[in-house]
């Protein structure tokens, strides 16, 4: 601790320097905060997902859809306890800026097949009672006001669901879920009856998916292929696979996320620690005097690499800590973004971590020492007699 | 530190600093240059030594390895009582910051470091408290002549306070040899003058054993005995 005024009197020296590489640093360490906690949030979501769910979707891509007649064909497959449709819609609500998950769905069926949506019962009967009733997630009722009697309005952007006005819906009910059975249930997805959909349209709609209730987890497999064996060789052929994966292929229509945002933390991570290393090499040859004279001191080659180093873990810790607090802002702030804030309510965990934290942190001092450790050690084996020589 | 006057003796004067057939030889590329080459040299303790000699006599390199900061290819240096070429690099360090106290020309003050600071930075490798470290470096800074400016930056002084503040922190371990490396090399006449008295009452005062070495002729008067360097080689 004796050394410590020392370290940070240097460190202000150059203030410039210094607050430009922390910042440089900072901003490493925020977004490998924000990226890892939406690849946390994801992964969390995935994890969530229940093995006894199994969804069906066109074999070619998730935007075709599906004849309303394989609805029957499936709840006859052995294994097989229930079936609802689940369609995509992609209501806006007032304008684009509004996104959230809303979903056509047979009513009864859903909710049956998705326990975890706790409704009171007063409300689940009004919902399944008004076809033009809606069910919304806590969370979405939360952010635009809404309660139970309040009528909405919803446009698609989809071809098919678009009939020149508005779809109508009264909020019939609020759901929530039970965080401590569930921690990664959905509160933030607006739920109305497929039958509203489809008489709407004119009946010119299908399904866009099948959510599947099975009997025994362990035989998700069989199931599956049974499923997709009833419609093999058809116009339609389907892929059904468990709800994990199923969400995980949705999330991949963007890429495959999880690479990318790697590969952007690491790509950031790798020219910080370039940056910072010139900043420590920058700093210690400016200082070939001084570390010839602490030797001359007495000072040992451990200490003043102690020094050395100890200016870097301070370089990382400044670092780390403004960009573990800049995380935590922008990840607050990217809820309530528009557009991206809604996406984002998928994730209803969506937070920065103690482990993501930690690994920011660590990751910001780790980097730190590996840019402090080469100009460190050159301090370290410099011989005194041949740094005087050179002052 | 030590105020007493060292006490004439009818004894032999203890050798403060020993040096016994030291060679020093550099490689540079597929060269050897010998730079020092044989020498002999006893300093009695409290002895002022100026140690003078053209460019590249080898001045530096024997001061050096009195400091402990470079060892000689062959030979001993006995300094304080201590085979210096017998020590690791580590127990070399230890070493320095004990019994040596080192004046550069330069005078090589930390920029960062208030005179204070500069002169307690020595008393860092100590298990002296922070205020006893203090208070050391106060009476340092007394002794020079500076306790008024402990909170000056070395910018903010002159060369010859500079070189003060460097003699301050030379001597707050209150080591028994003080190496001065052309110290006045890079003052006017009279602040060299102020150097050159303080480093007496150094000698003179506190009993410290110093070696200098000089190009200066009226430095080199100050000191008691002056010795020639030529080519490695002690002359006179």
């Amino acid at each position: 601790m004796k050394y410590l005024p020392y370290i940070l009197k240097h460190l202000r020296k150059n203030w410039i320097r210094t607050s430009t590489t922390v910042l440089g640093m900072a901003v490493c360490i925020f977004l490998f905060c924000t990226l890892q906690t939406l690849l946390a949030a994801i992964d969390f979501s995935l994890q969530s997902a229940s093995a006894q769910r199994l969804w069906t979707r066109h074999a070619v891509s998730l935007v075709f859809p599906l004849p309303l007649s394989y609805k029957s064909r499936i709840a006859s497959v052995p294994g097989v306890r229930n079936v609802a449709n689940a369609t995509w819609f992609q209501g806006q609500y007032i304008d684009r800026r509004n996104f959230f998950a809303n979903f056509a769905v047979d009513a009864e069926e859903y909710l049956q097949i998705y326990p975890e949506l706790l409704v009171p019962p007063d409300d689940r009967a009004a919902f399944l009672a008004d076809r033009r009733g809606a069910l919304v997630g806590r969370a979405l009722a939360d952010k635009f006001g809404w309660k139970v009697g309040d009528a909405v309005q919803l446009t698609s952007d989809i071809p098919p669901y678009q009939i020149g006005r508005p779809f109508d819906f009264v909020i019939r009910g609020i759901y929530d879920a039970d965080r401590v059975k569930n921690p990664g249930a959905d509160v933030s997805s607006f739920f109305f009856h497929y039958e509203y959909l489809y008489e709407a349209t004119n009946r010119r709609t299908q399904a866009g998916n099948y959510v599947i209730e099975i009997d025994d987890p362990n035989r998700a497999a069989d199931v599956g292929q049974a499923v997709d064996a009833l419609f093999a060789n058809s116009d339609a052929e389907t892929k059904t696979e468990t709800e994990g994966a199923f969400v995980a292929g949705f999330i991949s229509l963007a890429g495959n996320l999880s690479l990318l945002l790697n590969a952007i933390g690491l790509a950031v991570t790798f020219t910080i620690l370039l940056v910072t290393a010139n900043t420590m090499s920058m700093a210690v040859r400016e200082r070939r005097k001084e570390v010839a004279v602490l030797k001359t001191l007495g000072f040992p080659g451990s200490l003043v690499l102690g020094l050395v180093l100890g200016e870097a873990f301070m370089l990382g810790l400044a670092g780390g800590g403004l960009g573990l607090v800049l995380g935590s802002l922008s990840i607050s702030a990217l809820q309530s973004a528009p557009m991206l804030g809604s996406v984002l309510t998928f994730y209803p965990n969506l937070g920065l971590t103690t482990r993501v934290a930690a690994l920011g942190m660590a990751l910001a001092v780790v980097l730190a020492l590996m840019a402090g450790f080469v100009p460190a050690m050159l301090a370290y084996r410099s011989k005194v007699t041949e740094m005087l020589r050179q002052i | 530190m030590s105020t007493e006057q060292p006490q004439p003796s009818a004894a032999a004067p203890t050798i403060a600093v020993d040096v016994r057939n030291v060679r020093k030889v550099y490689s540079r590329d597929s060269q050897r240059i010998v730079v020092l080459d044989g020498i002999d040299l006893q300093v009695p303790e409290g002895e002022f030594l100026a140690l003078m000699g053209p460019s590249g006599s080898g001045k530096t390199t024997l001061l050096n390895l009195i400091a402990g900061i470079d060892q000689p290819t062959s030979g001993h240096v006995i300094v304080a009582g201590t085979d210096v070429g017998s020590l690791s690099e580590g127990a070399l360090a230890r070493w320095r910051s004990r019994n040596v106290g080192f004046i550069f020309q330069f005078y090589n003050l930390i920029p960062v470091l208030t005179a204070l600071e500069n002169v307690e930075l020595p008393l860092l490798l100590t298990s002296l408290s922070r205020r006893q470290r203090r208070e050391r470096a106060r009476l340092a800074l007394t002794i020079v002549g500076l306790a008024d400016r402990a909170k000056h930056y070395p910018r903010q002084l002159s060369g010859g306070q500079e070189q003060r503040v460097a003699i301050a922190r030379a001597i707050v371990t209150d080591p028994a040899v003080l190496v001065a490396d052309e110290p006045t090399g890079d003052l006017d006449a009279k602040s060299a003058e102020e150097i050159l008295s303080l480093m007496t009452t150094l000698n003179q005062e506190f009993g410290k054993t110093i070696v200098m070495v000089t190009h200066d002729p009226r430095a080199s008067h100050h000191a008691h005995t002056q010795r020639h360097l030529d080519k490695g080689v002690l002359a006179s």
